[in-house]
């Protein structure tokens, strides 16, 4: 493959379309690859883009750090067409350009691979690539279009079946067929937005020498992340966003993480992270050779069996779609084992209501929090009452109690932090952060015996997130016997007493705190036994 | 590529806009109706004058509208009760019916020697149950195994209606009439079982539906159990979640809405109507609950002005003709209505502004693309 090749295919074009239609042509090439200035993008009134100024170089990759809600997703959609901004200009190779659309991003060469993968699970990975291809309008090339892929996954070190359906690969392998489709449609820039959220360390890894690679073909990679040692790992530049601003760029080796933090976050911070504890008590969680089918009526979880203590916070790590959910649901009482028993105190519940389950002292704080956690269309009083209405101060009979939805729930909302109430304004209309501090508090307010976190602090940003750890802290402080189920492994090595590995819906590894590293624990997710790594 | 309008998802919509989008869209109804009118060589003004005054223009006029507007609450009522569980029951027609055929067979049954004090209670309770028991033919299916009720209540409609015609002409039931031969109609319900009317022709069944308009409420609103079934409503996933049974709170629901309507048929025999007469009942009553419903937000309470609204309409049609304007302009009119209303539902969802450019930011971009 020369080099010669590359750059022939990397800028294939030299027209474009500005946004009223005529054609521009001979772009500058001596402007930068994507140039933003005072972009401005709101949503429900609250500005997502403030203003935001942001130059892209060719052949670099760029990152772009932020918390969540910083408005780093609303700035790749922007560029890549998703939404159209209300204020400021776009350079495409220094001429003005205004997307109406993804197609037409796609066609100047601008693709974004977005958290959530824009596939056809029951298409194969050829045809999920040719899909809305401009050549392909009338007739599919079957054997061409596997045998590219192929040749572009061999080239880039993306490695996947062209053969296969998307429902049959795993997330990884999933996100390489994206990164294929954009290569395939010779994309010059590349959005990524936080492509490692769902990756094994050593598959982040994998994904960083394909982002070099491109980048030194001459393309443009945009990384969104917040984790500020990918950024140093991988980026050649790093622009910081804070509340929709951008307040910092640097490249990225005169670049302090210490430095990047505090921009980011606008303070110094340090995560709350755990302390030993000398007073772990009798086991009050304990679950053997539990087995849970799942919806597809397989068996997700094979055999598990793990205890957790009072005062105890055990993590259970693994790549989603382990058998996580089907673990939470069967031992929340969602879900009826089909072998095994869980007690919760000595009390069997296996077979139990969720109900029963409640009244045993069992919380949970579920991962989908407006999906299955909270009641979007109610209001946050009603939300912090979701298990306790039945009994009092709540109901009196079969009435309910209005003055004490409104007194409990101004308590808890003073005492849990929970910002951005009103009265009557439905929960969903409250940020990720406020909805996972009323979920908690719900939970905890229950006065549970066992607490089950799933991925608590998955989409918040910094200071919430402090605010989840706190709490499960707290707890644990309590007595309480917590269960934290995560994929963050930085929460999980923070808070965690005891880490337990869980591929494929069974425990594949156990290890104390102390013994436990991200790499130890990211092979055992990736299915290595710990014999065969050593 | 600046914009010069911005759609964007409102938050919360004050009380005052979700009162004031409904009467604007009915008032924009009227004037599309009106311009149809004025094509047609109608003066529109005249056509709704004459209108107001049919309806609310005399004493008789106010108690003809109630009369129409009885049924329109309690099938409002069915349909918002089921819609804000997002059970879709568009049955209201057919379970209107069965109320009506079992208000109206109860009351033969127990003939006219049984005392009006027992009577008419028994024959308005017969009413609701069976509403509630067609209703359970979706009901169950639906709950227990997942059909889509959709389908099963609206082709129950038609199964409820066949029968009805079977009772009158197709057989000689008790239900029709033996001393009419000529044509075929409904046995004439004795006055034990008929409501007492207390104003011109208007009855007692009024306040029953706004009592059970405002109960429904009441139960949804201010009770433990409406609190679970807001929860199911709301999110069925959090329900289960939650604690609480959710397919028994659904089949309550659906059961409860077919009540309604089955109540609002029996009311109507034993109202106003006084036998099971097929070309009385036929008015499409349970259907346009469902645009009252609509209309109403899903609210129980909004639901009553805005049957008596749609009730004064239908009251109105017949008047037309004698300045001759077609019936059918009434159900255009209402038709009018309920587009603009869900039209207007998206104003109340969302808001339109024009962007503001902050005056340094324009500079900035001026001096930068200078």
């Amino acid at each position: 493959m020369g080099a010669s090749e590359h750059t022939g295919r990397t800028h294939p074009r030299t027209t474009y379309e500005d946004g009223h239609g005529s054609r521009v042509s001979q772009p500058n090439t001596e402007a930068p690859a994507v140039e933003l200035r005072n972009v401005d993008k709101s949503f429900y009134g609250v500005k997502a883009n403030d203003g935001v100024s942001f130059t892209l170089a060719r052949g670099e990759v760029h990152a772009l750090l932020g918390e969540n809600g910083a408005g780093k997703s609303t700035l790749c959609s922007i560029l890549a067409g998703l939404y159209r901004p209300e204020a400021g200009e776009m350079f495409l190779d220094g001429v003005h350009t205004d997307f109406k659309s993804p197609k037409e991003a796609l066609a100047a060469g601008v693709g974004m691979i977005y958290q959530h993968f824009r596939l056809v699970p029951n298409l194969t990975v050829a045809e999920n690539i040719a899909l809305g291809h401009p050549d392909t309008r009338t007739r599919l090339d079957h054997k061409k279009i596997q045998r590219d892929a192929f040749d572009l996954g061999e080239r880039y070190g993306l490695p996947v079946d062209p053969t296969a359906r998307i429902w049959q690969l795993s997330v990884g392998e999933q996100q390489r067929v994206e990164i294929l489709k954009l290569l395939y449609r010779n994309a010059r820039v590349l959005i990524l937005d936080e492509p490692t959220a769902v990756l094994t360390p050593q598959e982040s890894k994998g994904l960083f020498a394909t982002m070099r690679q491109m980048a030194e073909e001459g393309r443009s990679v945009i990384f969104v992340s917040h984790k500020l040692q990918e950024v140093k790992e991988v980026s050649d530049h790093v622009t910081v966003l804070r509340h929709g601003r951008t307040v910092g760029g640097v490249a990225t080796r005169d670049a302090q993480p210490t430095d990047l933090a505090r921009l980011m976050v606008g303070r110094d911070l340090v995560l709350p992270t755990r302390k030993p504890n000398t007073t772990i008590g009798a086991p009050v969680l304990e679950v053997e050779n539990l087995s849970v089918h799942g919806d597809r009526g397989l068996e997700d979880v094979r055999g598990v069996s793990f205890d957790v203590k009072a005062g105890e916070i055990v993590g259970i790590a693994g790549v989603g779609g382990n058998g996580q959910r089907e673990l939470a649901l069967g031992l929340i009482g969602l879900k009826t084992p089909s072998a095994g028993t869980v007690k919760i105190d000595g009390a069997d519940v296996t077979n139990a209501s969720v109900r029963r389950h409640i009244r045993a002292g069992c919380s949970y704080v579920p991962q989908n929090r407006l999906g299955m956690g909270l009641a979007p269309g109610l209001t946050t009083e009603e939300n912090l009452a979701l298990k306790a209405f039945g009994r009092p101060p709540y109901s009196k009979g079969s009435r309910l109690n209005a003055s004490a939805f409104r007194d409990e729930g101004a308590r808890q909302i003073e005492q849990y932090d929970i910002r951005g109430v009103r009265p009557g304004l439905p929960i969903r209309l409250l940020s990720g952060g406020n909805l996972q501090k009323a979920l908690i508090a719900r939970e905890v307010e229950m006065e549970p015996k066992v607490l089950i976190l799933r991925s608590p602090t998955r989409g918040l940003d910094v200071g919430a997130t402090e605010a989840v750890r706190n709490q499960a802290l707290a707890e644990r402080e309590r007595g309480v016997a917590v269960l934290l189920i995560s994929e963050d492994l930085d929460e999980l090595l923070a808070l965690s007493d005891r880490l337990l590995v869980l591929y494929e819906g069974k425990i594949v590894g156990e290890m104390p705190a102390e013994d436990a590293t991200a790499e130890r624990l990211g092979l055992l997710m990736a299915g290595q036994t710990e014999e065969a790594s050593s | 590529m600046t914009r010069r309008f911005i759609v964007e998802p409102r938050g919360l919509a004050s009380l005052r806009l979700r009162i004031l989008v409904p009467v604007l869209s009915v008032l924009a109804a009227l004037i599309v109706s009106g311009v149809f009118l004025a094509i047609t060589g109608e003066n529109p003004l005249a056509v709704y004058g004459e209108m107001i005054d049919a309806a609310f223009g005399s004493g008789r006029g106010i108690s003809e509208t109630l009369i129409s507007s009885t049924p329109l609450i309690l099938t409002g009522v069915a349909a918002a009760l089921a819609f804000k569980m997002l059970v879709w029951n568009i049955g209201g027609e057919g379970q209107f019916i069965m109320g009506a055929v079992f208000a109206s067979g109860v009351a033969i049954w127990l003939g006219p020697g049984a005392p009006a004090a027992i009577a008419l209670p028994v024959v308005i309770v017969a009413g609701g149950l069976g509403g509630a028991a067609w209703a359970s033919v979706a009901a169950i299916p639906r709950v227990y195994l997942g059909t889509n009720e959709i389908i099963t209540t609206l082709m129950l409609n038609f199964i409820a209606l066949s029968f009805m015609n079977f009772l009158i002409f197709g057989s000689s039931s008790p239900w029709r009439d033996p001393a009419v031969s000529t044509f075929p109609s409904g046995r004439p319900i004795p006055d034990n079982a008929r409501l007492p009317e207390f104003f011109n022709r208007l009855d007692i069944g009024i306040f029953i539906a706004i009592v059970l308009a405002v109960a429904a409420w009441w139960l949804i609103g201010k009770t433990r159990w409406g609190f679970a079934v807001r929860i199911v409503g709301d999110s069925p996933a959090t329900a289960e979640y939650v604690g609480i049974t959710v397919p028994k709170k659904i089949l309550a629901v659906f059961l409860l809405s077919g009540a309604a309507a089955g109540l609002a048929g029996g009311l109507f025999v034993s109202g106003p109507v006084g036998a099971l007469d097929p070309r009385s009942l036929d008015l499409g009553l349970g259907f346009t609950g469902i645009i009252v419903a609509a209309l109403a937000g899903l609210n129980l309470i909004a639901v009553i002005p805005v049957a008596i609204l749609m009730g004064a309409l239908n009251n109105a049609g017949p008047s037309l003709q004698s300045i001759g304007v077609p019936t059918a302009t009434v159900t255009m009119m209402q038709g009018a209505i309920l587009i603009f209303a869900v039209a207007g539902e998206f104003f109340i969802r969302h808001r339109i502004r024009r962007p503001k450019r902050e005056p340094e930011a324009e500079g900035l971009a001026e001096a930068a693309t200078a």
